[in-house]
Parts: structure tokens; sequence; C-alpha cells
């Protein structure tokens, strides 16, 4: 988990509120983890949860198609180093994430799109600054182009 | 089996250009098998290149498609509903593939998606290592089963070279095995060293690639 203060604020310059698509590993969250939090509308981003059994279960495919569909960005949250609950599905989980990036970044794409975050005992609270976090990220990069009616 | 890998991706953009409707088109075989062109790699391809294209002003319509084998008639054939749809053709078959789709359909451009390198088999998860070069005169039994023309960087035929390091690897790269020093190796195994230093006709080369393209009749078998 990225300590708080990580997280530079900032107000959007313009009106761009960038879509994160969060799927996170069911291992990682809290048992009873308020996700409406998460989920609640924001004046700085909107964020779409997914629940997965093990986070080894998103296929490039499935991050390639959420971009494509217009998010501004995904990330996947996965279990810490030596501590998977499925021993090493969040380690597959951040080898398919490398090998997209290095396929965005072939082909003239920003690679700050997409990106991985590990945690345990997650709060829905934790959860949405984690969508935070890359929606930061992507703020710089603008709106992606495949949203409709922006695709040239 | 057949194996390949995907072409770099600006060249795979670059030979798309201009068009606005696409078929992508994967086997199920060979191509799925070494996770270049089955329908995992087709999904993964179709959105990478919806999302490559529209960042060049170029907004295309892709389909998908993967065929049980894209080097047989009958599966090819189930493309010919799709073909007029589309203005081009990507196919992440292997080099077989690529032309049975083309041949079946001259009228429309096809596109190799992946580069065919050779005939192999996957040693463990994620790697794969060439075993075979079909090169027409099989001789495996004399070698105890590992193919000095596929797996020798010069396909001696009275190896080992000079070259071989001492860890019994090949010169030309630290992970290469010597596969003459594994031939000897096997030969001390079963006691058999001797008939490595047989005596035997030269290696006829003319069933390989160097006699011309291959043609394979056997009537009993012709309609």
């Amino acid at each position: 988990m990225v300590p708080r203060q990580d997280i530079r604020r900032e107000e959007p310059a313009v009106n761009f509120k960038p879509e994160i698509v969060l799927l996170y590993c069911q291992n990682c969250v809290v048992e009873d983890a308020d996700l409406s939090v998460a989920a609640k509308a924001n004046s700085r981003f909107q964020a779409k949860l997914v629940m997965m059994p093990c986070a080894s279960k998103v296929e490039a495919s499935h991050l390639l198609k959420i971009l494509a569909q217009g998010a501004d960005g995904v990330v996947v949250v996965g279990c810490p180093y030596q501590q998977c609950h499925r021993l090493d599905g969040s380690l597959r989980a951040e080898k398919r994430i490398e090998y997209l990036k290095q396929l965005l970044r072939e082909s003239g794409l920003p690679a700050e799109r997409l990106g991985m975050e590990r945690g345990l005992n997650l709060s829905g609270l934790q959860l949405m600054l984690l969508a935070e976090k890359r929606a930061l990220a992507v703020r710089p990069l603008g709106p992606n182009p495949m949203k409709e009616g922006l695709a040239a | 089996m057949i194996i390949a890998e995907w072409k770099p991706l600006p060249e795979l953009i670059q030979q798309l250009r201009g068009y606005h409707r696409l078929l992508l088109v994967g086997c199920a075989a060979c191509a799925a098998e070494c996770a270049a062109g089955g329908e995992r790699e087709v999904e993964t391809l179709a959105p990478l290149l919806r999302l490559a294209l529209p960042a060049e002003g170029r907004p295309i319509q892709i389909v998908t498609r993967t065929l049980e084998r894209q080097c047989e008639w009958e599966f090819v054939e189930e493309l010919a509903e799709t073909i007029p749809k589309v203005e081009v053709v990507l196919s992440l078959a292997c080099g077989i593939g690529v032309q049975a789709v083309a041949d079946r359909f001259p009228e429309i451009p096809v596109y190799p998606g992946v580069n065919t390198t050779s005939l192999a088999l996957r040693q463990e998860p994620g790697l794969w290592s060439a075993r075979c070069l079909a090169c027409g005169d099989c001789r495996l039994g004399e070698t105890f089963g590992l193919c000095p023309v596929a797996r020798c960087a010069k396909s001696l035929q009275n190896g080992p070279c000079g070259g071989t390091r001492p860890n019994g690897s090949c010169e030309i790269a630290e992970h290469l095995d010597c596969v003459w020093n594994l031939i000897v190796e096997r030969a001390i195994a079963r006691g058999q060293m001797e008939s490595l230093l047989e005596i035997r006709p030269a290696k006829d080369w003319s069933n390989s690639h160097h006699g011309g393209p291959k043609r394979m009749l056997r009537e009993d078998l012709r309609p």
C-alpha cells in the first residue's frame, strides 16, 4: 500500500474526469470492506471496481479490451510479494502487465494507462486511493482517444 | 509443432495503413500452441490494433476469427461469408495458413501477422527450441534421436567442431547445448560409441529445399 502522502493532489485544469477500472483480487480486501466508498461519485475521477478470485485471472486481452472500450486507466490489485493466496498468482499478473506495457510502448501508446498495485487487507477507501493514483498518472495523457466520439 | 512469433508491432501497424475493415484470423493448431496466433493472441492483438490505429488517424473495424486449422481447406472455407465484408486479412497462422487463405481468397490482400521461425518442441512453459528443419533425409536413427541438422549451428554431420565450450554449450551462445556433445554423451551411455565411427554415405540434400519446392503425391489417396 502506497503511503497517502505520495499522492499529489491537484485540481484538474480541464474538465477531464478520468475513468479508472480497478480489478482487484478478492484476497486483498478485508471481508467487510465498504466498497461503496470506492465506487462513489467523485469530482476528480470515476472508478469502476471488478472483483476477481485471483489477480492472475486477468488476461492480456481483458486489459486491452477495457482500454479499447474507452477507459482512461486500468489498475490491477494483487497480493504482496510472497504473500499471494495462490502462491504465484500476483506474480503472473505482474508479468502479464509488464508484457502488455511493452506492447503498448512498441505500438506508440502510453503504457501509463496500465498499472499494478499490491496490498493486503485493503479497505474500500484504500482501493479508492489506488484508483486515484492511476487517475493522477493518466491525467497528463488526457482522455482516452477511444472514448465515443473522440476516436479520430 | 511449427512455431512463429508476432511481427514487430510497428511493421504490423504500417502494413494495415489505409484499411478500415480488417479480418484478424488465428489458427487453433500450432500457432496457438506456440502462443503466437491462437484465439487468445487474436483477442489480444485486436484491441491493441484498435488502440494503435486510431492514434494514427485511421479508425478501423476489426472482425476476429480463429480457425481450427488454417492449413486445411474445409476450415479456411469458414471465412467465405466474412471475406466480402472486409478489406484486408491479417493472419496469425504460420506461412502455410497465410498462403491457404490467400489462395482461397485471391481477391483480397492477406498479410502475415507472424514470422514463422522453425519446427520446434516446447521445452518448458514459455520456451521453445528448434528440433527439425524438414531436410528430407532423416538420420535421427544414426544420431541417437538428436538432430544435428536443426540443432547444430553449422548443421555438421560429423561433429563436434572445435567450438564446444568446456561446459558442453555451443560457441555461438551459452544457452545453446552443443548437440554433438549430447550425441556423444548418449552414445557413451548406450555403450555404442563405435557406431559414430562408422563411415556413412553422404547425406542426400536433394530432397531438402535445395532440390526445389517439395511436392508429395500419393496416387492411392487421390480422388
